[in-house]
């Protein structure tokens, strides 16, 4: 069970970095908490005490949301449930609505945040596979200042981040691509509540006759240390005819990425399978209404 | 630790008192609120049992340190049937048989009300999705979906509200009657009281500390640090046990707690009570033991080879309970078979998982009784053999069993209930004891994991003339349920078949595992797993269909089973052709596979799982716009 002497709840960044150096080396932050509960108990950490406790939620930037024409920005306290119920910005995160209903459940996506996702770092995470694809960068900030980082550099291992001491993930910014098709394909063992065993965020824009892929966007988690977008298979398929024959070749190039400690067979397969699925959900929804691709490539996942 | 203030709505009402900085949600609402509707099921958010509504959206409250409510509106279950009358939903799940062993329900019925309040309109798959992030283990959730789509038919009109009404059934007619259950009001309302809901006047917390190791010698204790604590009441280890220290269901191997040595990770070594769980975790962190690591057998087959590790002095063969079956001559009748097919099967050790985790209180009441209240599947049994460890008559020693939530024969070998007995004798005042989910799985029994080696004997009708079975089963440190699993494991060995020529052999060994015990089905389930996967394996290899391969073995009416049972009736052929028809089986030998048959996949058969109901929702409506 995890104690504390304090629970701060920090209503501005610097009462955060207040209470930081006053309590140096005796705190931790809570985002929604939805992690770091279940870890402090038997089999995992066991019983922690941390002395204070600093809730960063209610800290007003990092609750913001802000939608503009090139670029989304998303404060790091946003709960996973407004992808879903933000229709303004699912819209501009086509992957992120599929990645949310399958991201733990309705009640613990009203509690847990993106920033709190990102920073936890599990290789199998799901938000950022999805945020790379839209080449998120993180802004982080600290008592002295402010810095920023692409995402893809900012989670450097199985739960370890770029994150030095006394440093907040306060906002991600990253692409609006609201003329682009999202899918999101996650396998685990049950519907809800499942950490993925794999999962792949595709964003596809098709040309105006719905034939050429004008571009793509694919990243990929749970198949090795950390999430990564799968940019050399892109380029094989940007601004090339959307054909069963292409999608098929580029569905093989990340099967030989895998380099989890377990199942690597079962999960050489699904990436496979994930590719090939993602890239014809993503084309089909390309389109200002879901349409029906050419009849081999809807024969393919029906 | 100061206080934190801590003022919000709860049940629409203003509260306005000081809460502990590393509360949670939940413990504040049971513990400081006494509102006990949302129980604990596992901590860490899986099974949503907690789910409370926090400024009217769903949380699961064992997930929320209690500051994040700070200043909100705060609705538990007993806000739904606040006047004493139920909800719509409540009524729907009484209506629908929703309700089982009930200790999910609070949190179902919260989640099914979020859902509504969603989507009034949504249908089955995603009410499913909306209900995912709870689990109950009882109902297998079909009745509990059917709950949830007649509220919402009866909420949007499309059916009466008098449907959920009791149906009018002839006074003393159950059999093919809807009869509603009489404990859904309590379970649905979350007025019910499982153990761990209970309190009394000056009860203490108990704790309890666990075995690291697998097998050791236990060379002393300390407790004197412990028991100096500020708040401890009573620290106990075997030293304290006034009467014989050992029961079981066959044999009394088992001590109330680890006496001498441990024989299993998570076996009970000492038990704590103080004035607050937190003091009792502490005292327990306080209590030194000096353990001598032996040599473990984690293998039954290895624990019955000569020189292999003993666990118990009266059994140096490690043999917990062998039983044997002899029918006929099966050498001989082998060697006259058309196909002898040999096989090997295994299954895993299974827990209960049960969402109400273990859980009792102890006093002893005016008249020096000592009283037990807890969740026993077996409270006679349990009374005699705690009578005996305590040295008291029986007529000074009280079980009361209160609501199992969920047990599935889990809790029918006795776990913790000397400790609590022990605990109330020492401090006079009543104790709780709460196990975590972590703590139950670790500690309590697991079904059977089994080795099964299975020869048949078959003619080329499918005839089978002789069966020779030997099943291994780990039956971990203690005896348990053992004995009678392996007993009905081999009554039950060669199915419903008619059999002439039969060789069991069913043998329950100790090793140092979890111990097992018993869990619904209590054996059949392994030897039925290997029989009924060998039939089908064997009708393959003769080419003939799985249906008619029973058929031309199943026993008739007045069959005289193999351990010489006379059956007056025997329904397997009736049952037999429903199942073929139903399924809308294939006819043939079992030799194709998946997509390639005709009775998958057809109407009536469930697809595989998906998510996004609510998003194909939007979708169609945007199309429709």
């Amino acid at each position: 069970m995890l104690t504390c002497d304090e629970y701060i709840t920090a209503g501005s960044l610097e009462e955060a970095f207040a209470a930081m150096s006053r309590n140096r080396g005796n705190w931790r932050l809570i985002a929604g908490a939805t992690d770091t509960l279940p870890w402090a108990r038997e089999g995992r950490a066991g019983d922690v005490h941390v002395p204070v406790l600093i809730d960063v939620t209610k800290i007003p930037e990092l609750q913001e949301i802000s939608i503009g024409a090139k670029r989304v920005r998303l404060g790091a306290a946003t709960p996973m449930q407004r992808f879903l119920d933000n229709a303004a910005l699912a819209g501009v995160l086509p992957a992120m609505p599929g990645c949310a209903v399958w991201f733990a459940d309705d009640q613990i996506r009203a509690q847990a945040t993106v920033g709190g996702n990102i920073v936890n770092a599990s290789p199998a995470a799901d938000a950022t596979p999805c945020l790379m694809a839209h080449d998120a960068i993180v802004e982080i900030a600290s008592a002295k200042g402010r810095r920023v980082l692409p995402l893809s550099e900012f989670v450097t291992g199985p739960n370890t981040t770029a994150l030095a001491e006394g440093e907040v993930l306060v906002a991600i910014e990253c692409d609006a691509l609201p003329a682009y098709g999202g899918s999101f394909e996650k396998v685990g063992h049950r519907r809800s509540l499942v950490i993925s065993l794999v999962c792949l965020a595709a964003l596809v824009k098709l040309d105006c006759h719905g034939r050429d892929i004008e571009d793509v966007r694919l990243a990929i988690a749970g198949i090795g240390p950390k999430p990564i977008r799968l940019s050399e298979v892109e380029k094989g398929l940007r601004g090339y005819p959307l054909t069963m024959a292409r999608l098929v070749a580029a569905a093989e190039a990340p099967v030989s990425l895998v380099a989890s400690r377990t199942r690597r067979e079962y999960r050489r397969e699904v990436v496979r399978g994930f590719m090939l699925r993602g890239l014809i959900n993503a084309a089909r929804r390309a389109g200002p209404a879901e349409a029906a691709l050419a009849p081999e490539l809807e024969a393919a996942y029906a | 630790m100061p206080d934190l203030q801590f003022d919000a709505t709860v049940n629409g009402r203003r509260i306005s008192r000081g809460a502990k900085p590393h509360q949670r949600l939940l413990d504040f609402i049971r513990d400081d609120l006494n509102l006990t509707g949302n129980k604990e099921g596992c901590g860490a958010g899986e099974c949503g049992t907690c789910s409370v509504f926090v400024n009217g959206v769903l949380m699961k409250s064992c997930l929320l340190p209690v500051a994040k409510a700070n200043g909100k509106t705060i609705d538990t279950v007993e806000s739904l049937a606040k006047t004493g009358e139920l909800s719509l939903l409540q009524k729907a799940f009484h209506k629908a048989g929703a309700s089982q062993c009930g200790y999910c329900i609070p949190g179902m019925v919260m989640a099914a009300t979020a859902a509504l309040r969603a989507n009034p309109f949504a249908g089955r798959e995603e009410i499913k999705e909306r209900l995912g992030g709870n689990i109950c283990r009882c109902t297998g959730y079909q009745k509990i979906f059917d709950a949830v789509e007649l509220a919402r038919d009866v909420q949007n009109g499309l059916l009466p509200a008098s449907v959920l009404l009791e149906e009018e059934v002839e006074e003393g007619a159950f059999i093919g009657k809807n009869v509603r259950r009489i404990d859904t009001p309590a379970k649905v309302s979350g007025r019910l009281r499982y153990a761990a809901d209970m309190t009394m006047p000056g009860m203490l917390h108990a704790q309890v500390l666990r075995s690291p190791h697998a097998h050791a010698r236990i060379l002393s204790i300390d407790t004197s640090a412990a028991q100096a604590m500020a708040g401890v009441e009573a620290v106990i280890t075997s030293a304290d046990v006034p009467g014989e220290d050992g029961f079981g269901v066959f044999v009394n191997d088992q001590p109330v707690m680890a006496r001498e040595k441990v024989r299993y990770v998570g076996e009970a070594v000492a038990a704590v009570a103080a004035e607050d769980p937190l003091i009792a975790k502490r005292a327990l962190a306080a209590i030194k033991i000096e353990y001598a690591p032996l040599p473990a057998v984690f293998d039954p087959d290895e624990a019955l080879r000569p020189g292999a590790p003993i666990l118990h002095a009266y059994a140096p063969d490690n043999l917990t309970k062998h039983i044997p079956i002899r029918v006929g001559d099966v050498e001989k009748a082998l060697a006259g078979c058309d196909l002898v097919v040999e096989e090997t099967y295994t299954t895993q050790p299974i827990e209960h998982a049960y969402l109400e985790p273990e859980a009792g209180l102890a006093y002893v009441d005016h008249d020096d009784v000592v009283t037990i209240v807890s969740p026993d599947q077996n409270v006679t049994h349990h009374r005699h053999m705690l009578a005996r460890i305590i040295a008291k008559p029986i007529s000074k020693v009280r079980f009361i069993m209160s609501p199992v939530g969920g047990g599935f024969g889990g809790k029918e070998d006795m776990i913790y209930q000397g400790m609590l007995a022990l605990l109330a004798m020492k401090t006079r005042r009543p104790v709780r004891l709460v196990f975590t989910r972590e703590e139950s799985i670790v500690s309590t029994a697991k079904r059977h994991p089994s080795r099964t080696s299975l020869r048949m004997g078959l003619m080329r009708n499918g005839q089978i003339r002789a069966l020779e079975m030997k099943m291994i089963c780990d039956g971990g440190a203690y005896g348990l349920s053992t004995e009678g699993v392996m007993r009905k494991a081999a009554i039950l060995a060669a199915g419903p078949y008619a059999i002439p020529n039969v060789r069991i052999d069913t043998y329950g060994v100790y090793t140092n595992n979890t111990p097992s015990g018993a869990f619904r089905s209590f054996g059949a389930l392994q030897t039925a797993f290997a029989t009924e996967s060998h039939l089908d394996i064997c009708a393959e290899r003769l080419g003939l269909d799985p249906f008619e391969i029973r058929r031309v073995n199943a026993m008739r009416d007045g069959a005289l089973t193999h351990t010489k049972a006379k059956l007056g009736s025997v329904s397997l052929l009736r049952i037999l052709d429903e199942l073929e028809k139903r399924s809308a089986w294939e006819k043939g030998a079992p030799v194709s596979r998946g997509g390639t048959r005709r009775d998958l996949a057809r109407d009536g058969i469930r697809p595989p799982c998906a998510l996004g109901a609510r998003l194909a929702h939007v979708e169609k409506q945007e199309a429709a716009e």
